[in-house]
């Protein structure tokens, strides 16, 4: 007994002393899972976005001169030890990122009252896009209503109409899943669509036989898939054994690994995935990550896992953080900005061809702009293919319909605040939105 | 030497069945509660609150009702999770529909549902036992979880499915939610969980606590003697879910914040019974000594790396961490089976005759 509370009790001086060290450096701290059963996903994302920054501080000495620590903290994707994390790092971190809906769903709440902004690019809660409520949340560059609605978009523009169409809605049972589901059903009723959830439960995610014995026997026009993690390979193994079209099977953006595709290899070929970035190994920002980090030996990737949709998504997160505080700093001139500098940084990227061109992140992601009413941006994206190797670009820049779910958008932010009460809101911010 | 009981004279029954009745075992429970409620909240930060001081005492509260029913009453029980998700379910429910009421009252009271539900899924246990009742349990776990998500309701027809807490108040003091500090949160917790620890002490010395006893050790044998089977495994079950359901309540009020259904899926319940078993079945210290173990050191481990100025990632720090700890589970249960109670109980003996063995 003693022993342990000796140990606590370490810890906790730790714990007091380690808040007290100061460094030149900007903090920028991950909560990275490359344990637990979603590392599969996680290594190659956490590694694009390590490497950006060690590309930056290696070729600019970080962001406006100052270095960028993006220290990861180990979350195995537990919220256990994402709450850990976010204890352990809050006290210097200029912003968090907390990589599972589970942990943005706690953190969220805090945020108010701990004032550090929220990253969470293309996951978390829908309704984070009203930047007056979520002041402090940030889901750039595309949520998942954008999703839904560019997939939408995708099939009608195939069709010319929806109308009398089935579409099977393979979801995961959990928060992350059930987000589309309000704007699908609504856009069901506008578009005269059959609307056909079809659950997978977390237990069930590598064997969903029962799910596509129901596709099978419903016949549906097009599956679209929220998956994530094991479910992504489960689901895209069963569409091949049991001939499902694959060209009429969509995933969102966390639904195009390409190591689960990899599994079907041209099995899988006309499978698509709606994403917000796009792997180009000719983009001159993969040269510079190839010179100053590989073959300076600081990457812990793979030429193949680089090539990936994954490894280029986590190279685009970070460089949208990396403009985030660019901004910040232009702004306030200052290079060590703090928390609340960051999130007006954030509220403030403009992503131009141009700057995107600058930032050598040709056709890797497209362009968009924050402001203090929109976290989000609404990029838009494309919609890629696998085309039996990797995947390929098959539209143009698409951009989502957001007069479709804007009244959603602050509905269900306002209904979060009502339950959170007392929330405070920005009332500082005129512009519409 | 230090537990010397040497001059220690009782002179009344009284005395003799006190709760302490070796002076220095007292002493050492005052030194510990002058600890956890002087000491810890004047040089705990944040981090300390929400990583280790907290979620220790909510497990172990939790393991304490399991034990209550597997280690005293000899009922396995592998549904442990789903009691506290009812338990966090209740509490959600009562303060979205009474928002006046006081949340403290509301977490208590969550407590009979669980116990409701508890004793429902404990009826099998008079006619099955062993692990044919761990099975029935087992079965609790995967259809309240299952309820958890499909019963809309429950979250109040949430989009996420999740359940949030409200920030809600007393005297002007934030009790829970974002808003609430993590002292009061601390402070709370502790009153809780001090007051429901006295209670299982007493119980379980009490002519409940040796009913249990008798039916864990033969049931046809205490049946002989005249205990009701029924009653004594029924209560159990009640007793043992109520607490469950109070240190689930706490587990989603006092600490995470919010829940999603599979949070209370069956590793939360493999966790307890873990925390349970590596303490000691049979003994209330012992899920203290569990969860300083299994929660509390992994926490501490995590921090000894940068602490002592290595610099390793973060993700082997994790792979380091699962197993030291694998390994020292591995050590304690072949040091001692019984768990880490009857390690201090081996140790406090050798101590009271010390420097004279036998």
């Amino acid at each position: 007994m003693k022993h342990f509370t000796k140990l606590a009790a370490a810890a906790v001086l730790g714990a007091t002393l380690g808040t007290a060290a100061v460094a030149q450096e900007l903090y920028a701290p991950n909560l990275a899972y490359r344990t637990g059963p979603f590392a599969a996903t996680g290594i190659p994302l956490m590694n694009g976005q390590a490497d950006y920054f060690a590309m930056l501080n290696a070729r600019d000495g970080g962001v406006g001169g100052i270095k960028v620590n993006a220290e990861e903290c180990e979350t195995g994707y537990s919220t256990e030890k994402g709450v850990e994390c976010y204890e352990k790092t809050k006290g210097r971190s200029i912003v968090t990122q907390p990589w599972s809906t589970g942990i943005t769903l706690q953190v969220l709440p805090k945020t108010n009252v701990d004032e550090i902004p929220i990253l969470a690019p293309g996951y978390g809660f829908s309704p984070m896009a009203d930047g007056k409520v979520f002041q402090w949340a940030f889901n750039t560059p595309s949520g998942y209503w954008d999703a839904a609605s560019m997939i939408l978009q995708y099939l009608q523009d195939e069709n010319g109409s929806l109308d009398g169409k089935k579409i099977a809605f393979l979801h995961l049972d959990h928060p992350y899943g059930k987000e589309p589901l309000p704007l699908l059903e609504k856009k069901a009723g506008e578009l005269n669509f059959e609307l056909l959830p079809i659950p997978v439960g977390l237990k069930e995610m590598q064997n969903q036989s029962a799910q596509w014995l129901q596709i099978r026997r419903e016949r549906p026009d097009y599956v679209v898939m929220w998956g994530w993690g094991a479910m992504n390979a489960g689901a895209i193994t069963e569409a091949v054994k049991t001939k499902y079209p694959m060209e009429n099977f969509i995933g969102v953006w966390w639904a195009g690994h390409d190591a689960d595709l990899k599994i079907v290899g041209a099995d899988g070929a006309g499978y698509k995935s709606i994403s917000w970035s796009f792997p180009n190994p000719e983009a001159p920002v993969m040269a510079d990550i190839q010179k100053y980090v590989v073959d300076a030996g600081l990457s812990q990737s793979n030429p193949e896992e680089m090539a990936g949709v994954f490894y280029g998504r986590g190279v685009v997160i970070s460089a949208i953080l990396a403009e985030g505080i660019a901004a910040a700093q232009n702004e306030f001139g200052v290079a060590e900005i703090d928390a609340s500098q960051l999130r007006w940084g954030l509220e403030n990227i403009n992503m131009t061809e141009e700057r995107i061109e600058e930032l050598g992140l040709t056709g890797m992601v497209p362009p968009f702009a924050t402001s203090c009413a929109n976290h989000t941006g609404h990029s838009g994206g494309w919609m890629l293919e696998w085309d039996g190797e990797q995947f390929v670009k098959v539209s143009d820049h698409m951009l989502p319909d957001t007069s479709d779910y804007q009244q959603l958008i602050a509905d269900k932010a306002a209904e979060y605040a009502e339950a959170n009460a007392p929330w405070p809101t920005n009332e500082d911010c005129n512009v519409g939105g | 030497m230090l537990y010397r009981t040497a001059g220690q004279f009782k002179t009344s029954y009284k005395a003799d069945q006190a709760l302490f009745p070796v002076r220095q075992d007292a002493v050492l429970l005052i030194a510990i509660l002058i600890v956890a409620y002087v000491i810890f909240p004047l040089i705990a930060s944040e981090f300390a609150y929400q990583t280790l001081l907290i979620p220790v005492m909510i497990y172990a509260l939790a393991a304490m009702g399991l034990n209550i029913l597997t280690g005293y009453a000899g009922q396995l029980s592998l549904g442990t999770g789903a009691f506290m998700g009812v338990g966090a379910y209740a509490c959600y429910k009562l303060i979205t529909i009474f928002p006046w009421m006081n949340p403290i009252v509301a977490i208590l009271f969550s407590g009979v549902f669980s116990a409701g539900i508890g004793v429902a899924f404990g009826i099998p246990s008079l006619r099955i036992k062993g692990f044919y009742l761990a099975i029935a349990t087992l079965a609790a776990q995967f259809f309240l979880v299952w309820l958890f998500e499909k019963w809309a309701w429950l979250y109040n027809y949430n989009a996420s499915g999740a359940i949030q807490v409200p920030n809600t108040e007393m005297f002007g003091i934030y009790l829970t939610g974002p808003l609430a500090s993590s002292v009061t949160q601390y402070y709370l917790v502790l009153v809780i969980v001090s007051f429901m620890t006295m209670l299982c002490i007493n119980l379980t010395r009490g002519n409940l606590g040796r009913t249990w006893k008798a039916t864990r050790d033969m049931d046809i044998a205490a049946e002989l003697i005249g205990i009701n089977l029924m009653r004594s495994k029924l209560i159990a079950f009640a007793i043992s879910s109520y607490i469950v359901g109070v240190a689930g309540a706490l587990y989603v009020f006092m600490w995470k914040g919010a829940a999603e259904p599979n949070l209370f899926d069956i590793p939360l319940s493999f966790q307890v019974l873990f925390i349970a078993i590596i303490g000691g079945l049979g003994s209330i210290l012992g899920n203290y000594l569990g969860a300083i173990l299994i929660v509390g050191l992994p926490v501490v481990l995590n921090l000894l790396p940068a602490a002592l100025g290595l610099t390793i990632s973060s993700a082997l720090v994790e792979h380091l961490n699962i197993m030291i700890v694998g390994s020292l589970i591995i050590f304690f249960l072949i040091v001692e089976p019984h768990g880490l109670a009857q390690l201090w109980r081996l140790i406090r003996e050798k101590l009271i005759i010390w420097p004279f063995p036998h």
